[in-house]
């Protein structure tokens, strides 16, 4: 097994690395100096570009590249073919990625190539004497569970954004290249078309988010109070599922254990009960605002801050206060 | 076309207790079919309507599983498949894949696997990725919808966060679905009736072939616990909705929050 923790190096859409992907390499670094190790960045792709020298300067002492066309776009079979080849040739001790829908794909597939499991969408990782262990909530954020991995299998982990700081870039920073030649694979699938998704709302990546339950009593109540309140702070908004399902507000919006977990740095919740479902999606929110005519209703003991009223009354004032002092 | 359906039973809630030994206790909540499979049984069953052939529930659990099981079936499926060992209570996810590859290689025939996106409990969504690369077959995860399916090959759309991408697959394959991509039927009362007595098929680790080693997590789970409590709130006092909302706005201002 050698000293290495490698990245899973993702890009944006224009290209550039991801914050995740920077993120990693920092805890990468820590880990590695920590532990004596070294921090390889693997990065896949077609037309790979100047990645390598970026991951450099963000920590990775090592680049491992397979720059082929097969895998200009992600495929299952292309991306899990060339990490698998790459790992089993090196042989890191830990494999780290992002836990976008895309990375929960691969992390889990490379890991079973790899005859290994995988932590998946954690929010810790760490060695001590040579064990790789990470920290993964289950039961909607109910459950707090730490993992380790056998020693002499490689780990793989993958990793919530937002867990670990940006580091700061050291643009000097120097590193060697690995390349490798794309290993021959059978493909399985082939992508035919990608579209961008009507009315795509990223929640997951919102810094403030505003949302309302069933307490608004309809729709264009719903329309009317909440989407007005989150772009006067500056956020995106989300619901509960009891309104999605009566057909309120498509599902990208629902926030809960069959929806979206988010943990923004305020979430508002309006007119809904708090039902441990929707706890799941929100609880590890920084600061919840609880809004609801109920003192009793289970929002309250999550909520940094409750407002017992009526929605009806409580929000226009909110909206137009915030528009008011934040000059907006 | 025989398409599998791999089905979890899960509690209703996820208010659990953490026994001493680590293990999850959910005495008293209800249990229910994990909600992202009752969508995969219902799309099994939409396509068995129009092509024909069988859907087979498939579960790795004990045997008070039956009881989703037979949900299932009450709701259309034609056979199950129980997988239950004293040998599998402490599976992790890639062993619980395992012993599924195990048996649907015993099947023979399986043309499609259908899972859900992932379970409400464990939350991995590793299961049908592992499942798949044991099998060496193709692999859709997040399916938001089936646009054809058809002897030897799938075509559907992945609802990814931004993007919707179009995949074609030859079959067999492993597919995951997510929310939203059909209305799941109740099942009727006459059909709860006659699957009552229905037998189900039930393997052991025997009956697969597998042995201890095949079955030894790759994950150990050393520590479990609650999340930590919330920092106290408070609840914003005043004397009417106008007070109320100025002195949250100036909580959320001090906070930097906004
Ligand atoms: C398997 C499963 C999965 C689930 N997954 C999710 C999930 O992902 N997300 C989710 O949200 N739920 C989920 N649920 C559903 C959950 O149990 C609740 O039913 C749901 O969250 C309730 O939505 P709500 O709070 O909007 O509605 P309600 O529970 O009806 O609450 C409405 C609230 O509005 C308040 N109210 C009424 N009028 C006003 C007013 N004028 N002003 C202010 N407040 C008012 C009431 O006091 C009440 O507290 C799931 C359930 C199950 C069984
Ligand atoms: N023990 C099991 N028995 C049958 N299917 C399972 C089991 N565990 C997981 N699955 C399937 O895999 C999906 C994802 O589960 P998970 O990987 O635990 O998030 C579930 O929605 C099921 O379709």
């Amino acid at each position: 097994m050698a000293n290495e923790i490698w990245v899973f190096i993702e890009r944006t859409a224009h290209g550039d690395m991801a914050g995740v992907s920077k993120e990693l390499l920092g805890k990468a670094r820590e880990l590695a100096d920590a532990n004596g190790m070294k921090v390889g960045a693997l990065i896949l792709g077609a037309g790979v570009g100047d990645l390598a020298n970026t991951a450099f300067s963000y920590g990775a002492d090592t680049a491992y590249v397979v720059d082929d066309g097969t895998l200009a776009q992600y495929t299952t079979d292309g991306y899990v073919g060339a990490a698998a080849a790459l790992a089993k040739k090196y042989q890191p001790a830990l494999i780290l990625t992002g836990a976008s829908f895309q990375m929960r794909d691969f992390s889990a597939a490379l890991a079973a190539e790899l005859d290994t499991g995988v932590a998946a969408d954690s929010t810790n990782v760490a060695i001590e004497n040579g064990v790789v262990s990470a920290v993964r909530s289950s039961h909607g954020g109910n459950v707090i569970n730490t993992l380790t991995f056998a020693p002499g299998r490689t780990a793989v982990v993958s990793v919530r954004k937002q867990s670990f700081p940006e580091p700061q870039a050291s643009p000097g920073r120097s590193g060697a290249v690995v390349t490798e030649a794309m290993p021959s694979v059978p493909m399985r699938a082939k992508v035919v078309s990608v579209a961008p998704k009507q009315g795509a709302v990223n929640l997951s990546d919102a810094a403030i988010i505003v949302s309302g339950g069933r307490g608004l009593g309809s729709p264009e109540n719903y329309y009317k109070l909440i989407p007005p309140l989150a772009e006067a702070v500056g956020g995106a908004y989300g619901a509960s599922r009891a309104i999605v399902d009566a057909g309120w507000v498509p599902y990208e919006h629902q926030v809960g254990q069959t929806g979206k977990t988010v943990s923004p740095k305020l979430y508002m919740a309006v007119g809904i009960s708090g039902a441990i479902q929707h706890l799941a999606g929100m609880r590890s929110s920084r600061t919840i605002v609880a809004i609801n005519k109920d003192p009793d209703a289970p929002i309250f003991r999550v909520a940094t801050y409750g407002v017992v009223g009526d929605a009806n009354e409580i929000v226009p004032l909110l909206t137009e206060e915030i528009k008011k002092r934040t000059g907006k | 076309m025989h398409i599998v359906v791999c089905m979890k039973q899960v509690p209703r809630d996820n208010s659990v207790k953490i026994n001493a030994d680590l293990t999850i206790n959910a005495d008293g909540i209800e249990q229910i079919m994990n909600l992202f499979d009752e969508y995969a049984v219902e799309e099994a069953l939409q396509w068995n309507e129009k092509l024909g052939g069988k859907v087979t529930i498939l579960s790795i659990g004990p045997e008070d599983w039956k009881e989703q099981i037979r949900r299932a079936l009450a709701m259309g499926a034609t056979d199950s498949l129980l997988l239950s060992d004293p040998a599998f209570t402490k599976l992790d996810t890639f062993g619980a894949a395992r012993v599924a590859a195990a048996a649907i290689k015993k099947l023979g025939d399986v043309d499609l696997v259908l899972c859900g996106r992932n379970s409400t409990d464990d939350e991995t969504g590793a299961f049908a990725p592992a499942l798949a690369r044991l099998l060496g077959w193709a692999q859709l995860t997040y399916v938001g919808k089936v646009v054809s399916l058809e002897s030897g090959k799938i075509v559907a759309e992945r609802h990814l966060e931004e993007v919707v991408e179009t995949v074609e697959a030859s079959l067999p394959a492993v597919a995951t679905v997510v929310k939203g991509i059909n209305e799941p039927r109740y099942p009727s009362l006459l059909r709860i009736r006659k699957v009552a007595k229905v037998e189900i098929p039930t393997w052991s680790a025997a009956d697969l072939g597998l042995s201890a080693a095949d079955l030894t997590p790759a994950l150990n789970l050393v520590n479990r616990v609650p999340p930590p409590p919330r920092p106290k709130g408070e609840v914003i006092e005043g004397k009417d909705a106008a007070e109320k909302v100025a002195r949250l706005v100036d909580k959320l201002m001090e906070a930097q929050v906004i």
